[in-house]
């Protein structure tokens, strides 16, 4: 994958990604309404590829009065990688040097692999994901399952066992997948997977689309680095 | 500025964190009141998940889930409240349930109020704590 490719990719991924959330406040208050509105119209011209540099740049700017407005993320971790995404898109945009456009880009890539490494790491230092009581108090009481009658997966210890190592081991394994295209496509399909189930299960549907909008940059960076080697 | 971009640090340099441990989990409850002397006892929870979501239902909110975002900004808020109150994300909440709460369901009433109960894992048993509650905020029609 070229860099320009998985650049071009990335820019519609995270507008169809921003798109999908900011009609959500279209119904909200109206200072919420007319941000999003905003966001909606920038979005729809870096699809079309209309001044790509400066749209990201003023998604960018909007992106910081949507910060100041909810005076932090409106969506956790989601949005923060949707504000990762446009910043690395921007300097890659706006850096001197194709080298420095590279290392901008590639940020994004290294950021993403973390994500997996980084969120499977601290789940495995602890005995209650290790023993899967952690996923059972996520079942049981936690803010995030979206009906109650799934809460009833509290009740399967061994199923969450099973489940509580299968996403600790592919978190840490993730990185691995990097030595070949092959494995990286294969260990994005199971990411996309696990996404989509967390989307389903919690209603983090906006974790699922941010995320696929960061996938061309490791996929550029795995070629970049091993394929070029 | 410069607190916009002490929020935008997070984002450029991320924890990853997630779901490291699974901390004290927040529950907005609201009351209706009359007057301002009314002490509140009938107090309701905000948004109480729905019994069974079908998987069509589930594969819609893919792409259109408004009310469950908005409910996550509103935990984070509350989240923000337990650690450190302010006014900002008090507002948010008050404002969110006003918002929500239909004119036949407020009938004669004057104020509204939340409050914040966390549910937590202690040993084997599920605890609730009372941590917060609001100011009184006039309804305004």
């Amino acid at each position: 994958m070229t860099f320009d490719y998985a650049l071009r990719l990335t820019e519609v991924l995270m507008s169809f990604a921003f798109i999908l959330q900011s009609i959500e406040h279209l119904k909200s208050f109206n200072n919420e309404r007319i941000l999003f509105s905003l966001r909606i119209v920038l979005s729809v011209l870096l699809v079309i590829d209309f001044y790509s540099a400066w749209v990201i740049a003023l998604l960018f700017l909007l992106a910081l009065i949507i910060l100041h407005r909810f005076q932090g993320p409106y969506n956790g971790g989601a949005d923060r990688m949707g504000l990762l995404v446009l910043v690395c898109l921007c300097l890659a945009h706006f850096a001197p040097t194709p080298y420095w456009q590279e290392i901008a880009f590639g940020y994004l890539a290294l950021q993403l692999v973390l994500s997996y490494l980084i969120s499977g790491w601290v789940k495995v230092v602890n005995p209650d994901w290790r023993s899967g009581r952690a996923l059972r108090d996520v079942f049981q009481f936690s803010t995030y399952p979206v009906s109650d009658s799934l809460r009833g997966f509290a009740d399967s210890p061994r199923l969450l066992f099973v489940m509580s190592w299968s996403v600790m081991l592919f978190e840490l394994l993730f990185p691995l997948s990097l030595f070949s295209t092959e494995s990286l496509v294969v260990a994005l399909v199971i990411a996309t997977c696990f996404h989509f189930a967390n989307a389903c299960i919690f209603g983090l549907n906006r974790f699922f689309w941010i995320w696929i909008a960061a996938y061309p940059s490791i996929l550029w960076l795995q070629q970049r680095v091993f394929t070029s080697a | 500025m410069l607190n916009t971009l002490k929020l935008l640090l997070p984002a450029l340099l991320p924890s990853w964190r997630f779901f490291d441990f699974i901390a004290p989990s927040p529950r907005i409850q609201f009351a209706l009141l009359r007057s301002e002397d009314e002490v509140p006892n009938d107090w309701v929870l905000f948004r109480p998940r729905p019994a069974y979501l079908s998987f069509t239902q589930m594969l819609g909110r893919m792409v259109w889930n408004p009310v469950w975002n908005e409910s996550l900004f509103m935990v984070s808020c509350a989240e923000r409240i337990i650690e450190q109150p302010t006014q900002h994300s008090e507002d948010e909440i008050l404002k969110r349930i006003r918002f929500e709460l239909a004119a036949d369901m407020l009938g004669d009433m004057k104020y509204i109020q939340f409050r914040l109960v966390t549910v937590q894992r202690v040993e084997k048993e599920l605890v609730e704590e009372f941590v917060f509650q609001s100011r009184l905020e006039p309804i305004v029609r």
